[in-house]
């Protein structure tokens, strides 16, 4: 009876959540948008979503094995960053886009700095920034949708987010632009997994739930533009509503601020990194170039963050009277 | 360099070129490596007047090594430098005006360029007027050839040409990214990376060779 | 937030099968004695008890077999009447070799003469904590620190508070909730005995609120009782611990490093105070304990165990283990030893003994993926997965700066860690390394204050002898 028994150190029961576990819950989290896409920008969405994640487990483990590393493509985290890329790439993109985005995001961006955990900003952001810079024409132009009134070269003139800035800046009206309806389920121009906020928003109730990800990044960020928003519109409450359900605010807050290595870990730390990519992300979007700032706020506070967890780092228990 | 009178020319002149690469390994002078190292003529050029200006300077600051004052000599080497700077400077506007339009400043940059001045300072001043010769030698070329290296890459991607040459296929889009800075980063960080791998893997082969001959 | 008695951080761990849903209803049990008992003189903190018998002696039930090796130790008696067959090393649950008196029962039970206190409501503190001490009680939560020295209050601290510890948050132990509910009144009487002898005029006693008859039980037994109140806690691990328990109970943070008496409280868990009751009342040694056999054993339940009982015998009375278990274990599963021999003899501080399988063993550490679930479960408010880093890369200055010497071990982090590293285990290697480095520092500075010293004293004499 005593032969098979181990020793082991304490404590001798783990919980049940594991890494691979994790990165499971944002792939069906993820779900909902991707077929949201699909449904919306055809079966190119598809084939986008298929090589950019299959480049990116390809990557990882193509890698590893020339490393001599353990392969952890089992942890489905290259898939997770896979997904997030091509959510981030317009359906009309070329193939070779996802695949040289993937390569970027795992080689460049999370295998060089030492695999899972050790990349300091998001591997797909950061590959959808390199092709962004690099083929504004392809990564620019956003397709029409094919419930939407067809162009000849299946483009969009203008994003809810162009429109929008127009109201802001006094010549427009809101009636003009693309219905609150519209935005909300995805019958608008944009990448292709950004689209359709019912779907996010589905994703991201299942992450909150299944204590994936933290509520307090992803609501500080909106709240934040929101409010900024409203502050500076004039309590122009539909501008700012959508405002909130346009470009990709809800992905970027839900899914690639939440990012656990590029993110502080605190709970105030969090707090203060949201309402960062929040700032951010409304001067871009009001006052720079760039129609949509989502990507390089949520890269820039990635950068920020071992800064903000230096000095967020809880006190130990019982340090804090001794000072007192 | 603990004893570097004893060395004869050749190692110091590799020493400038591989073991202490003045890019990679020393990483210096990197306002030029990240600012004109978009097409691999570039880099050449820029190589080149950079070796000039070091070899001459090394040259002249180890001939005056015992008479410049040890207080004065930073506005010393400065004198020194920048007198073979706008000497090349004037000899590119008058031969290669069309290269000189596109390095731009960054020639008459090379006055401040960190590499030139660690060299004076912990070579030249020390060292007798050959040696100090050849490690400008080599520290010159050493950054010419990394620069060379990273502005061909570069050039290779964000234009899909080499020294001006169409080597990617026709239907190449151009990877607008590799012409601004960050590419310019980007692509020294994975050089960087490949030189040390290499490097690491040579040294052990040498170890191996090494403990095969005492066995 | 207030109003629930939170402490900081914590966790939710889960059961397996037989955990304390299950136990809980399991009445407490006698366990005969069997016919040897492994009696350790070492089984709490401090110095190992000296043998005052010899081999071939005859002892009787109760009998001093060992008495106290200095202040910080405590004695140990004799659980069955019988002959001393051997003192010889034996292992205990950690896997080192300690002195053993190994008794052969005859089945009697002979008692020694027992004295009970003559007058226990007018008992002293120093003749209550002799009495303790001659029982040889220790703290049963799992702790064994003497339970004499806890009450050793210096002169410049203050006993304000009685903290009982009766939430019992380790899962699948039920051994102190059967205790709360089936020896209500004893454990308030040992209460009040202590409360009259120290002075103290408040006594909190802590309870999980998932053991809602445990809390009723106490608090009808408190009934009329001045200054002893029950107080229900939110279920979380772990709410059992010290600091933990006091900040619930009392707001009063212990400060980083300090004893809790800092807060003029001493925390005793209900196991130790329900030893006092018998100590003073039946003038009873320590020579039983409850144990609950959790786990994968076919009837799980909770024992009432002579010390120094082999744990194969209690394993026998539950009608063995099941074939799929894999590590047994001593205590709680969060804290408590990983055994492999199960003759290894029950002692004062085995709160449980578990049979769990694979999935205890079978975990493969990954990298960091920095979620900081562990900074969340920390009740410390340490960065276990940054200390984790910095002791794995050697850099023992800075682990020391980040507090690792403040970790209490619970295994929270490591039980939420969804990339399975071993934290405590890296803690535990931190804790050790750092207090050699600190001594080091210490004794270096001593050795140059005493340098320094001697020169100034040989100095003035130079001084001195210059100008004569």
């Amino acid at each position: 009876m005593q032969k098979q028994l181990a020793i082991t150190s304490c404590p001798h029961i783990r919980s049940r959540k594991t890494t691979q576990r994790i990165m499971q819950d944002v792939c069906i989290a993820l779900a909902p948008a991707g077929i949201a896409g699909i449904v919306f920008f055809g079966a190119r969405a598809a084939a986008i979503i298929a090589v950019s994640v299959i480049t990116c487990v390809l990557t990882e483990l193509v890698y590893e094995k020339m490393m001599g590393q353990r392969v952890t493509i089992g942890d489905w985290s290259a898939v997770v960053t896979g997904l997030l890329l091509a959510y981030n790439i317009p359906a009309t993109a070329p193939l070779w886009i996802p695949m040289v985005g993937g390569v970027i995001a795992i080689l460049l961006v999370k295998m060089l700095f030492g695999g899972i955990g050790s990349n300091f900003m998001n591997p797909a952001l950061t590959a959808r920034a390199v092709l962004f810079v690099s083929w504004g024409g392809i990564m620019g132009s956003y397709p029409v949708t094919r419930f939407m009134e067809q162009t000849a070269d299946g483009l969009s003139g203008a994003t809810p987010l162009a429109e929008l800035a127009r109201v802001f800046a006094g010549q427009a009206t809101l009636a003009e632009g693309t219905g609150l309806w519209d935005l909300f389920i995805g019958n608008c121009p944009g990448v292709l997994g950004e689209t359709c906020k019912l779907a996010i928003l589905l994703g991201g109730v299942w992450l909150i739930l299944r204590d994936v990800a933290d509520w307090k990044i992803p609501v500080s960020m909106i709240g934040t533009v929101f409010v900024l928003y409203l502050l500076t519109s004039g309590f122009n409450f539909g501008l700012s509503l959508r405002e909130v359900l346009s470009g990709g605010l809800l992905l970027g807050a839900f899914f690639m601020a939440t990012d656990y290595a590029t993110s502080p870990q605190s709970n105030l730390g969090r707090v203060i990194f949201g309402v960062g990519c929040g700032l951010i992300v409304f001067v871009i979007r009001a006052y720079a170039n760039y129609p949509e700032g989502c990507s390089f706020a949520i890269l820039f506070m990635n950068v920020v963050t071992p800064l903000i967890d230096r000095y967020t780092m809880p006190k130990c228990f019982g340090e804090v009277k001794q000072h007192g | 360099m603990a004893e570097p009178q004893k060395k004869s020319f050749l190692p110091v002149f590799l020493n400038g070129l591989i073991t202490e690469n003045p890019t990679f390994t020393l990483m210096l002078g990197m306002c030029p490596t990240l600012g004109v190292t978009t097409a691999a003529m570039n880099g050449v050029a820029m190589g080149l007047a950079t070796t000039f200006v070091l070899v001459f300077s090394n040259l002249i600051i180890s001939l005056l090594r015992n008479i410049i004052p040890d207080k004065v000599r930073i506005p010393a080497y400065i004198v020194v430098i920048a007198s073979f700077v706008t000497m090349i400077d004037l000899f590119m506007q008058a031969f290669l005006p069309e290269l000189r339009a596109v390095l731009g400043t960054y020639i008459q940059l090379i006055v401040v360029n960190c590499i030139i001045f660690a060299r004076a300072e912990s070579f030249a001043a020390k060292n007798p007027p050959l040696a100090s010769l050849a490690d400008g030698l080599g520290m010159g070329l050493g950054f010419t050839c990394s620069i060379t290296l990273l502005a061909a890459v570069r050039e290779i991607f964000g234009s899909g040409t080499c020294f001006g040459l169409q080597v990617m296929p026709a239907g190449y889009q151009p990877m607008a990214i590799m012409n601004m800075v960050p590419g310019g980063f980007i692509t020294l960080g994975v050089l960087m990376i490949l030189v040390n791998v290499i490097k690491r893997v040579a040294a052990r082969r040498s170890e191996e060779r090494k403990e095969e001959k005492l066995a | 937030m207030f109003a629930k008695r939170m402490f900081p951080g914590g966790i939710h761990p889960h059961e397996g099968r037989n955990g304390k849903k299950v136990n809980r209803a399991n009445p407490i049990q006698e366990l005969p004695a069997p016919q040897r008992l492994i009696v350790p003189l070492a089984q709490h903190i401090g110095a190992p008890a000296k043998a005052v018998v010899a081999k071939g002696d005859r002892v009787l039930m109760g009998q001093m077999i060992g008495e106290p090796g200095g202040f910080v130790s405590a004695a140990v008696h004799a659980p069955c009447s019988g002959r001393v067959a051997d003192i010889t090393l034996c292992k205990n649950f950690a896997g080192a070799e300690v002195p053993c008196i190994i008794i052969e029962n005859d089945f009697k039970d002979e008692w020694v003469e027992l004295h009970p206190a003559q007058r226990p409501e007018t008992l002293t503190a120093d003749e209550m904590r002799t009495i303790i001490r001659n029982a040889g009680i220790v703290g049963m939560g799992g702790a064994t620190f003497p339970t004499p020295v806890k009450l050793t209050i210096a002169k410049d601290k203050t006993f304000e508070k009685l903290v009982i510890n009766g939430a019992e948050c380790e899962p699948y132990l039920t051994a102190d909730h059967r205790l709360m509910l089936e020896k209500p009144g004893a454990i308030i009487d040992g209460i009040q005995l202590l409360m009259h002898a120290f002075g103290v005029s408040e006594a909190l006693v802590g309870v999980e609120e998932n053991k809602e008859d445990a809390i009723q039980a106490l608090r009808d037994a408190a009934r009329g009782v001045e200054g002893i109140s029950i107080r229900p806690l939110p279920v979380r691990y772990p709410q059992g611990g010290e600091k933990q328990l006091i900040y619930a109970l009392t707001r009063r943070v212990v400060p980083a490093g300090a004893l809790p008496i800092e807060t003029g409280c001493v925390v005793l868990n209900v196991g130790t105070v329900f030893a006092i009751h018998e100590a003073v009342r039946q003038g009873m040694p320590l020579i039983h304990r409850i144990t609950t056999v959790g786990g994968l054993v076919n009837n799980p339940g909770n024992y009432l165990v002579r010390i120094g009982t082999p744990v194969r015998a209690l394993l026998n009375a539950c009608g063995g283990i099941q074939p799929h278990v894999r590590t047994m274990i001593s205590g709680g599963p969060m804290m408590g030893t990983a055994f492999t021999d199960v003759d290894i003899p029950v002692t004062k501080g085995c709160s449980g003994i578990l049979a769990l399988d694979k999935s205890a063993i079978d975990v493969d550490e990954s990298a960091c993926i920095r979620c900081g679930r562990c900074l969340r479960a920390c009740p410390m408010h340490l960065q276990p997965a940054q200390m984790d880093r910095l002791i794995r890369a050697e850099r023992f200055d800075e682990v020391d700066k980040l507090g690792v010497l403040n970790c209490i071990e619970c295994g929270a982090c490591t039980y939420v860690c969804p990339a399975k590293r071993l934290l405590t285990q890296s803690f535990r290697a931190g804790k050790r390394i750092v207090n050699i480095r600190r001594k080091k520092v210490r004794d270096r500075e001593a050795a140059e204050r005493a340098a320094e010293e001697a020169k100034k004293q040989q100095a003035p004499a130079d001084g001195k002898g210059k100008e004569e």
